[in-house]
This record gives structure tokens, sequence and C-alpha cells, in this order.
């Protein structure tokens, strides 16, 4: 928690002179609020003074005089002050939850991919968006509980001094405020989730349906699919209305409440009045001090938020402790692009990480990496182009532990793809954009379509409504089309080894033996890593690299390792079971 | 419209909805049952011009179109206001001829007159809280009808389903748009009927004091009606700058991989410390601007309370005693700011939160259909079933926008009655669209596709079939999903599972009148529902778009030869070369041009068709012997 209330701190600390502000303006406005009713008071019974007064004389009016530009300024005071605090809470908040934003980005990305394994996107997203914008109104939260507190307590005190009787009232009430407010929340809790399952359930029949859109078109059936959808409405509306009744009711209550502790009071005041106990001015006050005083509720809200902001905190103090990437200075010297696994391994919390893997890819090679699912293909593959880093041994390419490269160096020699790859293209980025995503420098239009082309991508970019103008949303893309997308972009970017991780599962035969003739022939020289479940892959490549549970089976040609029922097995069960057939019967039955 | 409802699909998979869980707003506003305010959008507003005008004019429909409810609600608002109405006046009167007077019961008597209003006032927010309700929930029904029968009918007509996240954001919206609803209902209505009691009470109590309380006031009202156009052009730029930060944080967060991948970390940080500072800029107007509505808003509530106080020796003079002069404070201070505060706030909050959100809801419904597009085209005369249709293609070009290249370019193709086609190319080259253009989901640019000689367009749908690659199947019975195009006796449905191969799994399902789980069916299984669902409607065509690619060669040999042998024209969009060598005939699509064909005369002369043949070989043999060159 120490290191949460550091960060809350710190955030108060950066966001200049605002939060001085803030407090004279919360606090101003709190005492001058607490002023006003007793001026209020004296003014009013000046005037009684006066009124008897001018039937007389007409000479205490002066008295009167002086109480008047009291109040008006009183006034002028609390405008101005409530003014300065809204403007410098605003401020305060925007400047702060900005600034720990920027730092969660920054350190989401300095650690990476690495992150995702500890936390969940959404989390991830949370904890940006709405944990650093509570944090950043911290500062806000706490000087307004603070100011709250002044006509709050204050309040009690007037009312005190005012008359003993009268505070009494008020603190019955209150207790009161507070039991209502609870029975609100637990009526309401159970409702909400009635009302939450029944939209649920519209929504996912939503989805089912819309997965079927190509069926329900052909068929004419969208209309029924609707019904079907909304069928749940009825039962959303009951749960809804019951939502709104159990809201009135607490409504109700928790109205009554304030008004009549208010005429508890002034039934109390007027009674000391009538004896004389009290002035007329006073009962004036001690009404507006009972309003100000049952207040208290709306400072406890703001503590409770506080409370909120301090436990965001701490899960924004989870995130920055957590250590970003390093990278060293080096370059890479000339070289083929071999790269050397020196007896590296990674363990992993949940599965089966990796051992002993120390072996040599000849610069230029293709290497198949195959292995049944969940054997460390795609483990390796982060390795190869530090997605991660091993926990034991080296990785050097030609030569250069791959730690000590910059990440600059490190990022233009090693093009990864993906087997579903995320088009990332930033604020209104293209397809364009997309492709050329690894390369800082603008490689070009005509670079990107040569890429573009050399992944078989080409084509179907120009048959998009705005061609590589297209921002990636717009286009909707098949599996096999992003993958391509995802190859071009590992293309134009990897200049010495491409790491291709199950990248082209979802193509169809002709067009994978495209784009691998296109890596071999004209792009040829790169050194690649190819993850597979193909036997073609296998059987094209230089070399294959069979792993399984965690360590290197064995390394060598596809024909050599073919005489093995084992190896020969791994192919069998990459392929998908269909229903009631056995599975993978048929090894090399491929799509057209 | 259409492209932008549907586009943010897949790109980032956790939309930003994910974050809004935690966004409570205070006590006090209506139930927020989607317990969730300010994240999510998917189309930036103002892109879809109309939509704003589109939402005034629900609203005031909606409003508009129950007045018996209005006038309830106006009713019980009235009782709502009897505070506002008795409040200065009992204060008065309790001190006046009470306290102050040394009539302790008077005194009581008046307070408990004020007492009673206010439980009366009670009975009446109640009461006003299930008449707005009565509003609003028909509304929300409204609206997520035509979001969802929006979504449905759009992603029919595009083929293709809209990203779960786009539609998840839509459905936040629409509780937005209802709970801000009934928020702006609440605070206006409140406003109105607490000013009408208040300068009633004090006409009651003592006129005079108008004079000096409504001038100021009025002076405040209009100058807050004067900032309300920036202030919510400001709140409106805040919610949608928070909205793409969301967005880009999402679109990283989702993208860590290919961004570190890439080594694109510094452009990342960079694009989204683009869209931080703007959202933070945005804050920064808006913290001005609601600074500016405070001083509005404490102008019009408490310049009439100095009025009061400056003006105190003149209404001495008219006759106007001390405990009047608190009666008025009291109408001020207890009624008419705190109902003031909520209308500023209201207005300048929920109203235009709720057109953000009804704009965002509208786009992702779309434009609602014209009477004439529910009805339909006509359906023409279902072409015969028995012995299958024609079909027709002359000089069809295809593309999927102005500029884009086309798909299909000048195609010519005849499929006589009863034929059994099959389509073979790569991925991409323009089967699926093909296929889409014969079942009449897609026009073409340029010529004609007639089935049975009506335009494709216009053939009735059960009169065709097209089973697509990504099988539909839906909560419900396994009758239900097989019946689903047509009704059929139990044999007949016996009869099918048989042909197609859907037997055992049906028996594993616990039969036919098993409830369905899509989600536990596999990819395979869920095609051989599907296929089993097309074989049993009577339709004279019957296209199968790689409806058989999650099923093994011998299941998908099964499940197509029983089509061949039910007759009508079969046309297979091939995913195996296997499925051609089972078709009467073939047609090759190879981006350049088309070959038409038996499977013998294109091995012979078609390249690229002897050269995928070449690479396939009949299912059983040895592995080993097939790939080792």
């Amino acid at each position: 928690m120490r290191a949460a209330d550091r960060l809350a701190a710190r955030t108060v600390r950066h966001a200049g002179p605002w939060p001085a502000v803030l407090v004279v303006g919360v606090v101003g406005g709190a005492v001058l609020q607490l002023i006003l009713p007793y001026a209020l008071g004296k003014a009013i019974e000046t005037l009684a003074a006066g009124g008897a007064a001018a039937a007389s004389t007409g000479g205490a009016a002066a008295a009167g005089d002086r109480w008047l530009p009291i109040c008006g300024l009183l006034v002028a005071g609390v405008v101005a002050c409530e003014a300065l605090g809204v403007w410098a809470s605003g401020v305060t908040g925007a400047q702060a939850s900005a600034r720990l934003r920027r730092t969660v980005v920054a350190q989401v990305l300095g650690v990476g991919p690495a992150m995702t394994r500890h936390h969940t996107e959404g989390d991830l997203i949370t904890r940006a968006g709405l944990n650093a914008e509570e944090v950043g109104r911290a500062p806000a939260a706490a000087v307004t509980a603070a100011g709250l507190l002044v006509p709050t307590v204050g309040g009690l005190i007037a009312l005190a001094l005012i008359d003993p009787w009268l505070p009494c009232a008020l603190a019955a009430g209150l207790v009161l405020i507070t039991w209502v407010l609870r029975t609100f929340l637990r009526d309401t809790t159970e409702v909400v989730g009635d009302y939450q399952r029944a939209q649920g359930d519209i929504a996912a029949r939503l989805t089912d349906t819309l997965a079927g859109a190509r069926t329900i078109a052909a068929a004419g059936t969208a209309d029924r699919e609707t019904g079907r959808v909304l069928a749940p409405l009825p039962r959303l509306r009951r749960h809804g209305m019951r939502l709104w009744r159990a809201n009135a009711r607490a409504g109700v209550r928790a109205g009554l409440v304030v008004p009549l502790l208010e005429v508890v009071v002034l039934g109390v005041g007027g009674w000391r009045l009538s004896q004389g106990d009290m002035t007329i001015g006073e009962l004036y006050a001690a009404a507006r001090y009972v309003v100000l005083g049952a207040g208290l509720s709306g400072a406890l809200g703001q503590v409770g938020q506080l409370g909120r902001a301090r436990a965001a905190a701490d899960r924004l103090a989870g995130l920055l402790s957590e250590h970003p990437v390093g990278h060293g200075d080096r370059a890479l010297p000339t070289g083929p692009g071999a790269l050397e696994f020196r007896g590296v391994g990674v363990d992993l919390a949940d599965r089966t990480g990796l051992n002993d893997i120390s072996v040599t890819i000849p610069g230029g090679s293709a290497t198949a990496v195959v292995g049944r699912s969940g054997t460390g293909k795609s483990l390796l593959a982060a390795l190869a182009g530090r997605l991660l880093d091993p926990e034991r041994g080296t990785i050097l390419l030609d030569g250069v532990p791959l730690r000590e490269l910059s990440r600059a160096e490190l990022r233009r020699a090693v093009g990864y793809a993906f087997e579903r790859p995320v088009l990332y293209s930033g604020a209104d980025g293209t397809l364009a954009d997309t492709i050329s995503l690894g390369r800082p420098d603008d490689p070009g239009l005509d670079a990107v379509r040569a890429a573009a082309r050399a992944a078989c991508a080409d084509d179907f970019v120009r048959r998009l409504p705005d061609g590589y103008d297209t921002p990636p949303a717009n286009a909707p893309m098949s599996g096999g089309e992003r993958q391509r997308l995802g190859l071009a972009r590992a293309i134009l970017q990897g200049e010495r080894l491409l790491i291709l991780d199950d990248a082209t599962s979802s193509l169809d035969t002709v067009t994978e033996q495209q784009v691998s003739a296109a890596l071999t022939g004209e792009l040829g020289g790169r050194t690649r890593i190819i993850v597979a479940h193909r036997v073609t892959t296998a059987l094209r490549a230089d070399q294959v690299l069979w792993i399984d549970d965690g360590r290197i089976r064995a390394c060598g040609r596809h024909d050599e390792l073919w005489r093995d029922p084992e190896y020969r097995a791994v192919f069998q069960t990459a392929s998908v079971p269909a229903a009631g057939q056995p599975a993978g019967s048929f090894p090399g039955q491929e799509a057209v | 419209m259409s492209k932008h409802g549907a586009s943010k699909n897949g790109a980032h998979k956790s939309g930003p909805h994910k974050h809004g869980e935690g966004r409570h707003r205070a006590g006090g506003t209506p139930p927020g049952a989607g317990g969730a305010a300010g994240a999510g959008g998917a189309a930036r507003a103002g892109r879809v011009p109309g939509a704003g005008r589109e939402s005034v004019r629900l609203v005031v429909q909606t409003l508009l179109s129950r007045p018996r409810l209005l006038l309830r609600i106006a009713a019980w608002s009235a009782v709502e206001a009897a505070p506002a109405f008795v409040i200065g006046l009992a204060v008065a009167h309790a001190i006046e001829d009470g306290f102050a007077a040394g009539a302790l019961r008077t005194g009581l008597a008046w307070l408990a007159l004020l007492a009673g209003a206010w439980l009366l006032a009670a009975v009446g927010a109640r009461q006003v809280v299930l008449a707005v309700a009565a509003v609003v929930e028909p509304f929300r029904d409204h609206l997520l009808t035509r979001v969802v029968a929006g979504s449905v009918r759009r992603a029919a007509a595009e083929g293709r389903p809209p990203g779960t996240a786009a539609v998840a954001r839509a459905n936040l919206q629409v509780e937005l748009a209802r709970d801000a609803l009934a928020a702006v209902v609440t605070v206006v209505r409140s406003f109105v009927f607490t000013l009408a009691g208040v300068v009633l009470g004090m006409l009651a109590l003592a006129p005079q004091v108008l004079v000096l309380v409504l001038p100021p006031f009025l002076a405040g009202l209009v100058l807050f009606l004067f900032s309300l156009p920036a202030l919510a052009r400001r709140q409106r730029a805040f919610l949608l700058a928070d909205e793409e930060t969301a967005e880009a944080t999402g679109a990283l967060v989702g993208g860590l991989r290919d961004i570190a991948a890439c080594g694109a970390e510094d452009r990342a940080a960079a694009d989204a410390g683009r869209r931080i500072d703007a959202q933070a800029a945005a804050g920064r107007k808006l913290a001005l601007v609601t600074a500016v509505r405070t001083v509005a808003l404490s102008a019009g509530g408490w310049a009439p309370v100095v009025a009061v106080l400056a003006g105190l020796p003149w209404l001495a003079g008219q006759g106007v005693g001390p405990a009047v002069v608190i009666g008025t404070l009291t109408y001020l201070t207890q009624s008419l700011i705190p109902a003031f505060s909520g209308f500023v706030e209201g207005l300048g909050v929920s109203a235009v939160r709720l057109g953000v959100a009804l704009n965002r809801a509208l786009e992702a419904a779309g434009p609602e259909p014209s009477p004439d597009a529910v009805a339909g085209p006509v359906p023409a005369l279902a072409p015969p079933a028995t012995g299958g249709v024609e079909v027709r293609l002359s000089g069809v070009t295809a593309a999927y926008g102005p500029h884009a290249a086309p798909v299909i370019d000048d195609l010519d193709l005849t499929v006589r009655p009863g034929d059994h086609l099959a389509v073979v190319g790569p991925s991409g080259i323009g089967k699926s669209t093909l296929a889409a253009l014969i079942a009449g989901m897609l026009t073409p640019r340029a010529g004609t596709v007639l089935v049975g000689g009506v335009p494709a367009a216009d053939v009735a749908p059960a009169a065709r079939v097209l089973i697509p690659q990504e099988a539909y199947v839906f909560r419900g019975t396994v009758l239900e999903n097989l019946c689903y195009l047509a009704d059929a006796p139990e044999p007949v449905i016996a009869e099918a599972m048989a042909a197609v191969g859907t037997a055992d799994l049906v028996r594993r399902l616990g039969g036919l009148r098993a409830e369905l789980d899509p989600a536990a069916l596999s990819a395979g299984e869920r095609q051989l529902v599907a296929l089993t669902r097309a074989y049993l409607a009577p339709a004279g065509l019957t296209v199968l778009d790689e409806a058989t690619c999650h099923l093994d060669p011998a299941a998908e040999a099964r499940a197509e030869e029983a089509f061949a042998r039910r007759g009508g024209t079969l046309i297979v969009i091939a995913h195996r070369v296997s499925s051609a060598v089972r078709a009467r005939r073939v047609l090759l699509m190879d981006g350049t041009r088309v070959r038409l064909g038996t499977h013998e005369e294109l091995a012979r002369t078609a390249p690229l068709y002897a050269d995928l043949v070449g690479r396939w070989k009949p299912p059983g043999r040895d592995p080993e012997r097939e790939f080792v060159p």
C-alpha cells in the first residue's frame, strides 16, 4: 500500500499549482458557506429591529447596513470559491489522469508481451483507463472530502452553540439516513443482477445469430432471427420495472429524511423562540445548519471515493513494479543471419516450458519447427526473436547475444509473422501503415506493395474499397487474408531472420506454396524459422527441428525423420478431428 | 453507414466496454442497471449526418406518443412540488403567527402542514419515478429492438457478422440512453414545477418579493441557457475523447505482441499519447466551462438572495416583516436553488450524454427500413424443385466498392437444371463471391444472374439453399435446428440424417428433442447439422460454399454424394480437389480467367488444375510415398 500512496502523492506533486487553488476554492467556500446563515440571520434581525425602530426613529437602519454588504461579499465569495474549486478539480483530474495514463502506456510497452502473461487484456485496459482516472481524481476527492467536513462539522457545532437540543435531533436523523442508504444497496444489487442476466441473454443470442449472417441472408430469415434474439425482452422489462420500483422506494425514504429533520429542528427552535431563548435570526440560521449538517452523507461518499482511489493506485503500482525489457546498444556485424541457441531454457507456471535447447540454425536456411500442440514450438519462436527472454542460456544472432543488441537493430533484423496477427496501425492508420509497422523509416508504397505481393496479399488489398488506403477496421478480412498481411509486414521488416509462427495455417495449398516460393526465391538469403503443422512445410524445409515435451527430440531432414512412426504421428494428431470419424487418417489431404 | 457500423471487428478483441464496469454513477440518478457510463462507442459521433436529427425526433416522438403518461407525470409532479409551494408560507406563518406571537400551537400546526406536504411529495415522487419508468422502459425496448433488428439485417445484407465488441458497445449505449433520458425528464420537469410552486407561494406570501427575486433569477437562467451550447459541445468532446483514448489503449494492449515484434513501441506510445493529450485538453476545457456554469448557477440562485437582503428596507416600508423574509429565503435556498442546480446538471451533462449515446445506438441500428423494404421485393414464383433449376450468369462483374478492383470480371456461366458443378481455385479468388451472386445476396456491378429465369435477387429464399462455411447453429432443440428452413415429418428427418451422416451425432446429443448448445459442438458437427438442414429443404438449387471444410474427407464425400443423389441443381464451392472429382463439371477460377469442363478435360488442358490434382492423391495411401519426392 505504501507504493500506492507514494504514487498518489507523486500525482499531487506533479499537478503544479492547481491542487493549491483547489484547496483555496473548496475550503474557502466551505468556511464562507458556514458563516453565511449566521450573517443572513443577523441581517434579518436587524430588519426586525429596524422595522420596529422605523416606527419610532428610523435610526437603526445603520446597523442593518453593516450586515448587508457582509452578506453580499459572502455570497460573492461562495460563488467565486465554488467556481474556482470546480475548475481546479477538473483540471487537476484531467492532468493527473493523463500523466498516469502515459506512464502506464509506457510501462506496458516497455514490459511488452510478458505483461499479458500476468494480466489479461481487459485488466490492462481497465488499469490504463478507469484506474488511472480514479487515481487522477484522488487529489480533488481528498480536498473535497476535507472541505465537506467544514460545513458538516461546523453546522453541528453551530447548532449546538445556538441551542444544545438541536444537534441531538440532527444526530438521530443522520443514523436514519445511513440506515436508509444501506437498505437501498441491499435492495438493488439482487434486482440489478436479474436485469443484467436478461441483458446478457439477449447479447448472447445476438452474438450467436450474427455469427450465422450468411445463412440468415440466404434463407431470408432476418425478421425471425430478430424475434428470437428479443425473446427475453419482456423479462428485461419486468426486471427493469422492479429496479425502478426499488429505486422509487429508496428515493422516497432518502428524500424524506432531511426535510423532516428540518421540520423537527424548526419545531424545537420555534418552541425555544416562543420561550424567548432564541432569536428569529437564530431560528433561520438553525434551519440552514440542519441542511449543511445533513451533508455528512455526501462527505462519507467522498471518503468512499478516496478508498477506491487508493485501491486503484494499488493496482497501478502493481503494474508499474514489473520490470521493463532492457536492450543493449550493440549493432550486428555483417552476416548471413545465423541463429544459435546455447543451453536455453524457460519455465512456465501453467504449462511445459523449454529445456536444454542447443541448436544452430545456419544463415539463409529454412528450418521447420514441428511437434504436437503445447510442446513449446511457439515458445521457441518467441525466444528466437526476443519476444521473450530465456531464464537460462543465450541466443545469438550472427554471434551477438540478442540481449546486447539495440532495440532498433534487433527489430530491423528480425521479422515475425503470427497465426493470428493483430493488424495494429495506430490512430487513423491504413493497410499500408499496417504493413510498414515494422519500419520506423517510411519504406514507400512500392516497397509495401512488393512485400504484399510476396505474401500474396496485393490482389485482395487492391480489391478493397480504398485499396492500400483502407483502414484495417473497415476491411473485413478472413483469417487467411489477415495472415497474408501479417506475412507482408514481416517480409518488409526482417532483413536477416523471418520467424513464421504457424503463419500460413489458414492459407490454401496453392497460396501457401506461392508464399514459400517467394520466401525461398526473390526473398531468399534470409534465415527462416517456420512453425507449422503441415507435412509439406517440413518436407520443403532444409532441416526440421522436432520439439517434444519442451526439448529437442531430433533435428534433421524430413525424409530421414519420417521413418520414425512417432514423428509421423505428430502430423496425424495435428489435424482437426471431425465429428464421428477417426481423426487425421489422411495427413496428406490438403485444402485446395 | 454500413461500413462504419460494422467496422470495429476483430482489430482489438477486448473493446473499451470492458472497462466500464466500475464506473458507477453517484446516487440519486435513476437506476443504472448497466452500471457503466462514459466508455465505449464504435463509431465516432457525427460521422453519420442525420443521426442527430433522428435522435431528437425519436425523443420527441417517445414523449408525445403517450400523452396520457405525460399527463400522469405532470399531475404527480404537481403533487411532488407541494412543498415548493408550502414551505415558505409555512415557515413565515409559523414564526409570524405562531412562535414569535407566543402561539406555539399555531406555529406547530403550520409546521405539521409543512411535514404533511413533504409526505405528500414523497408519494408524488414515487409515482413520478414509476411514470418516468413507464416512458423510458418502452423507449429502451424500442431502441434495443432497432439495434438488434438493424444488426441482424445488416449482417445478413453484408453476409458477415460485425465484431462482438461493436455489438456489446451498442447494447451499452442503449442502456446509457435510457438512463440519460430518465435523468433529463426527471430534472427538467422537477425544475418547471418547483419554479411554478415557488412563484405561486411567493404570490401568496408577499407578491412584492417577486419584484426582487425574479429579475436576477431569470438573468441567471438566461446566462445558463446561453452557455448551454458551449457546455454541451465541451461535454460531448470530452465523452468522445474519452472513448477514443479507451479505443487507442485497447488497440495497443491487444496488439502488444505485434507491436513488440515490429519494434513499434515508440510509434504506439506516440499514438496513444496523442489521444491521451487530446483527452486531457478536452478535460481542461470542460473544467473551464463547468466553472462558468457554476457561476451562472450561483448567480441565478444566490443573486435573488442578495436582492432580497438589499431590498430589506424597501420591503420593511411595504410592511413585509422578518418572518416573511425568512419564508422568502427558505423558498430560495430550500426549493429553487436545489431544483435549478439539478436542472443545470441535467441539461449540461445528462442531455449531452443522451444525445451521444442515442447517436451511437442509432448508428449501430442503421436506418429504419422503409415500409417497402420491410415487405422486400415481391418474391417471384419459386422455381420447381423437381429436377433442379437452371442458373445462368451473363457478363457478370462484381466488386466490393466503387474504387475496388473487380473480384469477378465479365463471367458467363450456365449451369443446367440438375447439374452438379464444383468450383475450384485458390482462396480469395472470388469463389464465395460467385456463391453470393447465385444466391442473390450480392448485386453484380454489371451483367445478370438468372435462377430459373428469374433475377437471383427476386428468387424466393425457399427456392434455393446456400450453406456457408461457418455453419449456423442456434440455442434450441436439435429438431428446431434441423427444420430451420422447412418443416419435415420425423421419418423424413431420419432418412436425411442417415443420408448426410448426422445420425450418430444426433444420437450422441440426445435425440431430436434435446437442447443444443452451439458452443459445445465442434466446427465439423455444426456443419453436419447445417448440411442436414439444407438436405431437408425442398429447394431446386443448393449451393455448398465450403460447407464441408471441417469434415474429414470421408464424411465430406458421404454428404456430397447424398446431395448429388437427392437431385436438384448442386453447386459445390470446393475446399478440396476431391469435391471436383465427384462433380459432373468443374469450374476452375484462377484470377485472370475461368475454365469450365469435366475433371478429366481440365486435368488434361489446364496447368493450374493439373498442378492442384497432381498434389492431391486419393485417400488411403501411405503418406510417406505420397510426399517424399
